[in-house]
């Protein structure tokens, strides 16, 4: 099995790099390209708390397969890929998202992990919730997956 | 006519359950559903920061793909409002 997708409920469980070392450790590996995305304490000004990720769970895991299945054909058809994202609460210093590559090559490792998390951010729906010090709370702005045409 | 919505991201400010009921009237398309949301959100949520949703959420049928403006909605049928993506 050479593709891991998955979102992480974080009252479950959480993201683990092992986890991703492991599922992508090959003899035919020359490169291994790790991303890991988590949560800092600081957006445009306000001191962050934390996030949480709301999700449409079948349709991520769906953009999650299409997204890491183009990666490969354009890419490397070879290579071993992880991708994690958490949905829930994740306090400041927790993963948020964790890609990992092997391939044979260094090019193709990062290029792929580079692409998956270019993709994820414009194809997956997933929301972020952002909490602040001060008690407040803000949903993020982020990408419209409106058919352009139809926007006037 | 009514349709069940599924709340996601910015949109749970709608309400603490995971969809809500929308009455519309019968034959309605999406470009309706959008005319009536933001209605609700005129009247109901004006300082929620939500005015612009109606414009520019994505809506994903039961088969969770995106369906345009002229897509019509059939009774009970449930429809996910998709508010500007971003995770990562």
């Amino acid at each position: 099995m050479a593709l891991h997708t998955a979102l992480v409920k974080t009252e479950e469980g959480k993201i683990s790099s092992d986890k991703a070392k492991k599922f992508i450790a090959s003899e035919k590996n020359g490169a291994e390209s790790i991303f890991v995305g988590k949560v800092r304490n600081e957006n445009d000004g306000k001191k962050v708390t934390g996030v949480t990720y709301d999700a449409h769970d079948q349709a991520v895991i769906k953009s999650f397969e299409s997204i890491c299945n183009k990666a490969k054909d354009k890419f490397d058809k070879n290579a071993k890929i992880f991708l994690e994202h958490a949905k829930g609460y994740v306090p400041v210093g927790g993963i948020s998202i964790l890609i990992a590559v092997g391939s044979g090559h260094r090019d193709e490792a990062f290029k792929i992990c580079r692409y998956i998390l270019e993709e994820v951010k414009h194809q997956s729906p997933i929301w972020k919730k952002e909490h602040y010090t001060d008690g407040k709370e803000e949903w993020l702005p982020g990408h419209s997956l409106r058919p352009k045409k139809e926007v006037k | 006519m009514e349709i069940q919505l599924r709340l996601y991201g910015a949109s749970k400010i709608l309400s603490d359950k995971d969809a809500i009921k929308i009455e519309l009237p019968n034959n309605s398309n999406i470009e309706k559903l959008r005319d009536i949301l933001s209605k609700i959100i005129s009247e109901k949520y004006s300082k929620s920061n939500l005015e612009n949703l109606p414009k520019t959420a994505a809506f994903f049928s039961e088969k969770n793909e995106v369906v345009n403006d002229n897509y019509k909605l059939k009774d009970k049928e449930f429809i996910s409002i998709i508010p500007p993506i971003g995770g990562g």
